[in-house]
């Protein structure tokens, strides 16, 4: 039971606030299919400066997680760019957009992880070597019956996430900034009318989505899979945006999607691993998550409904 | 003054076939590729390489340029016939991801349908040694019903439960993934390969190792119908009412709904046409070229094939041009990788760059037409 819960926070986590960047971005009206992209991009960009300032100056890289995450957001960030300048700028379809972004970054971050590891390390390895970032468990807190698991050989970065969860909440819901940037998602035109710039406030929200992504990207690295390969383009950015779907572009309900698939992640590898059956059970086991999903939306998606102007392009000639 | 007027003249010539309205759909596309092309010259002069001899082994990997010298029983026409019998399964895939978006969805599960279509005709076909008259008719036919039924399902739970599309299809492609990766592990494993089991001969879309003119050839069987497919489905979509309604849903549902046209059974058949189209895409591609499936992997096909559609305009023309390019890049890419020493990884990110500049397509256009307009003002003004 502890395992299930720990496992599946630390899973759930990064995939939350991965998915809180995506609310942001499609809240303010831009679709974003291109947080598997930010998320890539940003983890190849911190993986990258972790790696290369341990073989620099000597220190294990495990230790160099504090600075590969804040890389890692600045990267994410920074690809973001691309999404924003076509889908806000250039008025290129969003989706088409996201999806392109997707397939250069996979292209990009492989193609340069393989020539980084040929010319600085002068090893064929298409992967860089992270391990996994340390864990502390909070004592007393820890005893307490089945919510004790919580508190038990937490990630840091979980707490990071929950704080930085709780000021996009914030921000969102409870801020000018946030208002408007709803705003801008269901009836661009007004914000236009009021004298707010509908472009800038849709670029930011882009660059908070690579941002978030980056960090989400960044965790999954120093954890679940212990290194950058290309294996970080799981489709954990599809998952999260099952999720923020599943959660009705709200932050709250989008919490419960992420925790759901966390929980079912792990329960299905315990399950499967109690039960002592042979590995390919497992499989059978990895399908909770989503065969659940998809049962829980036939009962929950009549009242879904998405910010009314996601996806449109915003031009302030058309009325 | 003259001489500006003389400048203006020149970069009209050069613009024209782009400001054509008429030629935009070839031209942009073609601009863009060519852009990509000088950015992917870049980096690998950056990198210290040629890049026109790096471009030269890409055609020559590919089949379109004869190379030096040939193994046995090898030559330019067996490169080009791989080439197509790669690019069969890209041009189905490519055209169920564009029939959706002519409905307005967005089918990301087009791996996931090809994965359930290809392994069920490999348990009922590949594994029964029927004859190859009934195998390879029938291997079609469940791609075409399998796929089908799968992508009814995702427009079906849209039309009545009003489930994203996106989300549905993410699930179901996770969920064939595990599922169709357990069954083979329990029963159609080869121990030696870590793969499914090869299936026979009788069943396999590609003839392999056909004997013709001292050549050892593969000849991709479902290069024809990919072709003839597009054909049907550009009829589809401009001559039929059926491919109108379509259409007219994608464009604008509330409209389409007004006029009396049925959203909800026009979006079902559109994801049961594109699901089908994806099934053909994973029978040519699980029984061609390779004849067996390989557990716990999603085919690229089904991501990239967005992409293709998205270059070939969504059009089922623009799709065979654009899966041709984009099958030259990948296949070369082996032999241009040891013959210029560049890394292979190199062709993704020219893939990427391409479909990159091909995205801000509609900003060109968005332009020109704007250029246009201020050009009509001006003479207003003037006159």
């Amino acid at each position: 039971m502890d395992t299930i819960i720990i496992d599946g926070l630390s899973f759930a986590l990064p995939l939350f606030i991965m998915a809180i960047g995506g609310i942001y971005s499609e809240k303010s009206g831009i679709t974003n299919l291109a947080l598997e992209g930010f998320q890539g991009f940003g983890a190849f960009i911190g993986a990258m400066t972790a790696v290369l300032i341990a073989h620099a100056s000597g220190t294990d890289v495990q230790n160099l997680f504090y600075v590969a995450l804040l890389f890692a957001m600045i990267g994410g960030m920074g690809f973001s760019v691309i999404h924003a300048v076509l889908s806000i700028k250039f008025k290129a379809n969003q989706v088409i957009s996201g999806v392109v972004i997707n397939i250069l970054a996979l292209a990009l971050t492989t193609f340069l992880t393989t020539q980084i590891n040929a010319i600085v390390f002068g090893a064929a390895s298409d992967k860089f070597r992270l391990g996994v970032t340390e864990r502390f468990t909070i004592e007393g807190l820890a005893n307490i019956p089945v919510i004790g698991a919580i508190f038990t050989d937490v990630y840091t970065f979980e707490v990071i996430i929950i704080v930085i969860a709780i000021i996009a909440w914030y921000v969102l819901y409870k801020t000018k900034f946030g208002l408007r940037l709803r705003a801008s998602g269901e009836n661009p035109h007004s914000v236009d009318t009021a004298g707010v710039d509908v472009a800038k406030i849709r670029f930011s929200a882009v660059l908070i989505s690579g941002l978030l992504s980056g960090l989400a990207g960044m965790c999954f690295a120093y954890s679940i899979s212990a290194q950058f390969s290309s294996g970080i383009y799981m489709g954990y950015g599809f998952l999260a945006i099952a999720a923020l779907i599943f959660g009705n572009w709200r932050i709250l309900p989008t919490l419960v999607a992420c925790l759901l698939f966390g929980f079912a992640k792990s329960g299905g590898t315990f399950i499967a691993q109690a039960m002592a059956l042979p590995s390919s059970f497992t499989d059978l086991f990895m399908i909770l998550p989503y065969v659940l999903t998809l049962l829980l939306l036939i009962f929950f998606s009549k009242s879904n409904r998405a910010p009314r102007a996601l996806g449109e392009i915003y031009d302030k000639g058309k009325r | 003054m003259s001489k500006d007027k003389k400048k203006k003249s020149l970069s009209y010539r050069l613009l024209w076939p782009i400001k054509n309205e008429k030629w935009q759909p070839i031209t942009i596309p073609v601009a863009s590729i060519l852009v990509s092309f000088i950015a992917a010259a870049i980096v690998i002069l950056l990198l210290g390489k040629n890049p026109l001899q790096a471009f030269y082994n890409l055609f020559q990997g590919s089949g379109i340029l004869p190379k030096a010298t040939y193994a046995g029983y090898k030559s330019m026409l067996t490169d080009f016939l791989s080439l197509l019998d790669a690019m069969t399964p890209l041009v189905f895939a490519s055209l169920a991801v564009a029939v959706a978006l002519r409905a307005g969805l967005f089918n990301i599960g087009v791996s996931g349908q090809m994965l359930v279509s290809g392994f069920l005709a490999t348990i009922i076909v590949g594994y029964s040694g029927l004859d190859a008259v009934v195998a390879k008719p029938l291997v079609l036919l469940i791609g075409i019903i399998a796929g089908g039924l799968m992508g009814g399902l995702v427009g079906w739970l849209k039309y009545r439960f009003n489930i994203h599309e996106v989300v549905t299809t993410i699930m179901l492609n996770y969920i064939a993934q595990y599922v169709i990766s357990f069954f083979i592990h329990m029963y159609y494993i080869d121990p030696v390969s870590r793969q499914s089991k090869y299936i026979s001969e009788a069943a396999r879309l590609t003839l392999v190792n056909f004997e013709f003119a001292n050549l050892k050839m593969d000849i991709p069987l479902g290069f024809i119908l990919a072709i003839a497919v597009a054909v049907f489905i550009k009829f589809l979509l401009d001559k039929t009412v059926v491919g109108f309604e379509i259409k007219a849903v994608g464009s604008n549902r509330d409209a389409a709904k007004y006029t009396g046209i049925k959203v909800g059974s026009n979006m079902i058949l559109a994801m049961i046409i594109s699901g089908g189209l994806a099934g053909l895409a994973g029978v040519t591609y699980y029984l061609g070229d390779f004849a067996s499936i390989q557990p716990k992997v999603l085919t690229n096909i089904g991501f990239d094939s967005i992409a293709v559609a998205l270059l070939g305009n969504s059009h089922p023309i623009g799709i065979i041009f654009s899966s041709f390019l984009i099958s030259i890049i990948d296949q070369g890419s082996t032999y241009m990788s040891s013959q210029a020493g560049i890394r292979q990884e190199i062709a993704s990110v020219i893939i990427g760059l391409i479909l990159l500049f091909s995205a801000c397509g509609a900003y060109v256009k968005h332009k020109v037409s704007r250029l246009k307009e201020k050009e009509v003002d001006r003479k207003d003004s003037e006159s």
